[in-house]
């Protein structure tokens, strides 16, 4: 500290210091737990997410903190994030979608079936599965913003159709030979050094984040979410912006079949169903940072890479199955605890 | 019932923050009487039942049952004491069976000691469901009942509890002229019965048919207390509005009247909605100030609602302009330069959970974009906007990325004001824009409303305080059941000429 510094703040803080320290400090102290609170409130499964990679780093520093057990992480939680950053835009404006399971399964079945079995373009293919996810999350869409269905029960309803016509394409053969190479290479390729599914999901992540954060559609949608009617009677198409979304959580199934299935090079019947809990556990869990109470894409990211982080560490550590249960629910009960603890007394 | 009940109440005094309530109310009702309560809205009605029925402490005063005082500080203890209510409101469960609705918390009978007897329940109901001759089984679903229905069905509740004293508040605001002549059939009934009924009404004809004395209230006072018969419909209008109240405080209207050529802005011709709304037909002028007065209930805030394709109309046609516009959605309405400040702010006028800044550029956000072709709002440019909004509206916020939720009901008020404020519209509708809002805010309100109006703009102004249309409109229209049924020019309009329209048979 220089000399000149000093003088000054000796020259404007004289006599009355030691008067003043004792409710200057109470007040300093309130308003630094305050903080402390808020910054729980928005950031505390940041906090828990780092203290859960930390341990596993310190418990597995040869196998967990390694740059290619990184990469792996990545690379298996890549579906993930494209789901869960689909399912996202949906739980935006207070929608529910519980199909996206089965409009993988029917993406993916849909995709393999065309090349394998009927010698389809792999291009074609893609493309084919690519509408079939438009058109299964349009008529979603369709049935509960215009004609007033709940969410719930027909997305859940609209699952058991998908299957079925996944069923009915594949008849439920498991297919492993005759997937075009260059199909295959979609998810078994690597750019940069990285799986082009990192890639492909990192594109979404951005592309939903900025649409959610930053465009004009995204600011209707959560105006949606805040108070419909309110949406409505600013002259916002609510009906069409809800559709739209259900339209969204389609095309993410479907980026999601042609990924899996192209990495496996293979179908196996209802290969979706395994994304569906994870893609809610994130979402939620990602509604509990950044924006408490809103979701958002920023949190859902935070949300799967979490899920991915806990899955890989404890089988690294060896547990038995029912313990690797018990630690990754108190993970994530404590992840959220957090924030709503600083959230209650903010 | 051997000796008629009796219910007097004695300096009665509710004071809440900048309102007295009741003032020294002392009222008496008697077994075998129908006593009407009158009084413009805010004339202290309601709070003089709330008082009664135990759900309002009163700051000072007695109630006097048979001569003995009593003391009623819980709903409990009303129903105990045989005061019931029938609330304007249906306060009903629509998922459960008439019999159920009707002893609902009274214990129900039950079997096997805990199985609800069903058949015993409903010979129970059905008892007193005859006697007010309702023909409504007590089985079936209250939510499929009709209004009138689901009224008799909470006069069979009061009758249940064995109710000396039956409070009805504004029983016939929904129902049928049929429905109504029933309804007092049965006070008839319960008048014979030996019950007390306090009768809350704004519909003067059914006071001379129904009742035998009334109490008039006003400003939280009781102003008139007489037998009905030495009344006429002109001296109960005076009592109810007060006449001679002085009128020199009164505020006047700064917007003239507009000249013949003024250019019409928006045509409503026949528009209806069953039931509802019934063949409305009115213009609005560059320069208009359109008040549109009537009660709650009498259909205005549902035109409005049709006007701006909130709901669909089943009848008639709207031009804008000159031109037919086919107005099916908010948006349709937008388009034709029509907008809407709806009444219910909280659920339908803003989003609660956005900040400031995000609800006032909402139905505008185009105007910020980055670039043209860009579909990206600027966070700087809306602040910058929020905050000249802020302070031309005088929204009492700290900044403008304070959540909504957070602001008192007049300042979300402004909030909602502000976001229409700069809309290129022709047309502001604002539904009861003052509604819990202070003196202050209401002035501030009343000028940004004069001043779209001065400014060429055409505004249609819904209010139920009668005396605000009074003070700044250059033409009042006046709805009743849903339909028009009287227009006011300039020095024609009045406190007294409003009340007239709004209340005569």
């Amino acid at each position: 500290m220089p000399a000149e510094a000093n003088g000054e703040a000796g020259v404007v803080a004289p006599a009355p210091e030691p008067a003043t320290e004792g409710p200057k400090g109470a007040a300093v102290k309130r308003s630094g737990r305050a903080t402390v609170e808020a910054f729980l409130a928005k950031y505390g499964v940041v906090l828990a997410f780092l203290l859960t990679v930390a341990v596993f780093c310190i418990a597995r520093p040869h196998t967990f903190a390694t740059g290619n057990n990184a990469k792996s992480i990545l690379t298996v939680a890549a579906p993930s994030l494209v789901m869960a950053c689909g399912l996202t835009v949906v739980l935006v404006m207070q929608d529910f979608d519980l199909s996206f399971g089965a409009m993988i399964g029917l993406a993916d079945g849909a995709a393999i079936t065309l090349m394998a079995t009927h010698g389809w373009n792999w291009e074609i293919a893609l493309v084919v599965a690519l509408l079939l996810g438009i058109a299964a999350g349009a008529l979603n869409g369709y049935l509960i913003s215009y004609l007033g269905g709940p969410s719930f029960i027909i997305t859940l309803a609209m699952g058991t159709v998908l299957t079925g016509v996944e069923f009915a394409l594949t008849s439920q053969d498991t297919i492993f030979s005759g997937v075009p190479a260059a199909y295959a290479k979609i998810g078994q390729g690597t750019f940069l050094g990285f799986s082009n599914m990192i890639w492909i999901a990192a594109v979404i992540a951005a592309l939903l984040w900025v649409m959610l954060d930053r465009t004009e559609l995204g600011r209707y949608m959560y105006a949606i979410g805040g108070n419909p009617e309110a949406a409505r009677l600013a002259g916002i198409r609510t009906k069409f912006l809800r559709l739209l979304g259900f339209v969204a959580v389609g095309l993410a199934a479907a980026v999601v079949g042609i990924l899996i299935s192209s990495q496996s090079a293979a179908y196996s019947p209802s290969p979706g169903t395994s994304y569906l809990l994870p893609a809610f556990a994130a979402a939620f869990l990602g509604s509990a940072v950044f924006r408490p109470g809103e979701f958002n894409i920023p949190g859902t990211i935070l949300g799967v890479l979490f899920l991915g982080v806990i899955q890989t560490g404890l089988t690294m550590l060896n547990l038995e199955t029912y313990v690797i249960n018990l630690v990754q629910g108190a993970i994530l009960i404590s992840a959220v605890l957090v924030s709503r603890l600083g959230q209650r007394v903010a | 019932m051997s000796t008629p009940i009796s219910l007097v109440t004695e300096g009665l005094t509710k004071q809440y923050p900048g309102v007295r309530a009741l003032d020294d109310v002392d009222v008496e009702i008697h077994g075998g009487h129908v006593l009407g309560l009158l009084g413009k809205n805010g004339a202290g009605k309601s709070t003089l039942i709330k008082v009664l029925a135990g759900a309002v402490a009163p700051d000072a005063g007695r109630i006097i049952l048979d001569g003995e005082p009593v003391e009623i500080s819980h709903p409990h203890e009303a129903t105990q004491l045989g005061i019931a209510v029938v609330h304007q409101e249906l306060i009903d469960v629509p998922n459960l069976s008439v019999a159920e609705n009707v002893e609902l918390g009274l214990g129900y009978p039950k079997s096997a000691a805990v199985l609800v007897n069903r058949r015993a329940l409903r010979r129970k109901t059905a008892e007193a469901l005859d006697l007010l001759d309702a023909g409504i089984s007590p089985a079936a679903m209250v939510g499929d009942l009709g209004p009138a229905q689901r009224r008799l069905v909470m006069i069979a509740r009061g009758l249940a509890v064995e109710a000396r004293v039956l409070i009805l508040d504004e029983p016939t605001a929904s129902l049928t002229d049929t429905e109504i002549e029933h309804l007092h059939g049965v006070v008839r009934k319960l008048q014979a019965r030996g019950v007390a009924v306090v009768y809350v009404t704004h519909r003067l004809d059914e006071v001379f048919q129904v009742t035998d004395t009334v109490t008039v209230m006003r400003d939280g006072e009781v102003v008139h207390r007489g037998p009905t018969a030495e009344l006429t419909q002109e001296s109960l209008i005076g009592q109810i509005t007060g006449n001679a109240v002085v009128a020199d405080e009164k505020r006047q209207s700064t917007v003239p009247p507009v000249g013949p050529g003024a250019e019409e802005l928006l045509r409503v011709e026949g528009i209806g909605l069953d039931g509802v709304v019934e063949n409305v037909s009115f213009s609005v002028h560059r320069g208009d100030m359109l008040g549109i007065a009537g009660l709650v209930g009498s259909g205005r805030t549902e035109l409005t609602r049709l006007i701006y394709g909130a709901d669909r109309p089943t009848a008639g046609r709207i031009l804008a302009a000159g031109k037919e516009v086919r107005i099916r959605t908010p948006r349709d309405a937008l388009r034709a330069g029509i907008v809407l400040l709806p009444e219910d702010r909280k659920g339908q006028g803003n989003i609660t959970d956005f900040s400031v800044r995000k609800n006032i550029t909402l139905p505008r956000l185009r105007a910020h974009r980055a670039h043209r072709w860009l579909p990206m709002p600027r966070r700087g440019d809306e602040r910058r906007y929020a905050r000249s909004l802020i302070d031309r509206v005088g929204i009492k916020v700290a900044d403008e990325e304070a959540p909504v939720k957070n602001l008192s009901g007049g300042n979300q008020q402004k909030v909602m004001l502000a976001k229409w404020l700069d809309s290129d519209a022709e047309v502001f509708i604002f539904d009861e824009p003052t509604h819990g809002v202070d003196v202050e805010g209401k002035e501030e309100t009343y000028k940004l409303m004069e001043a779209l109006a001065k400014a060429g703009k055409g505004v249609i102004f819904i209010s139920s305080e009668f005396s605000e249309l009074v003070g700044t409109c250059n033409r009042v229209l006046v709805m009743r059941e849903g339909r028009l049924v009287g227009e006011l020019q300039a020095e024609a309009i009045s406190d007294a000429a409003l009340v007239e329209r709004c209340y005569a048979a």
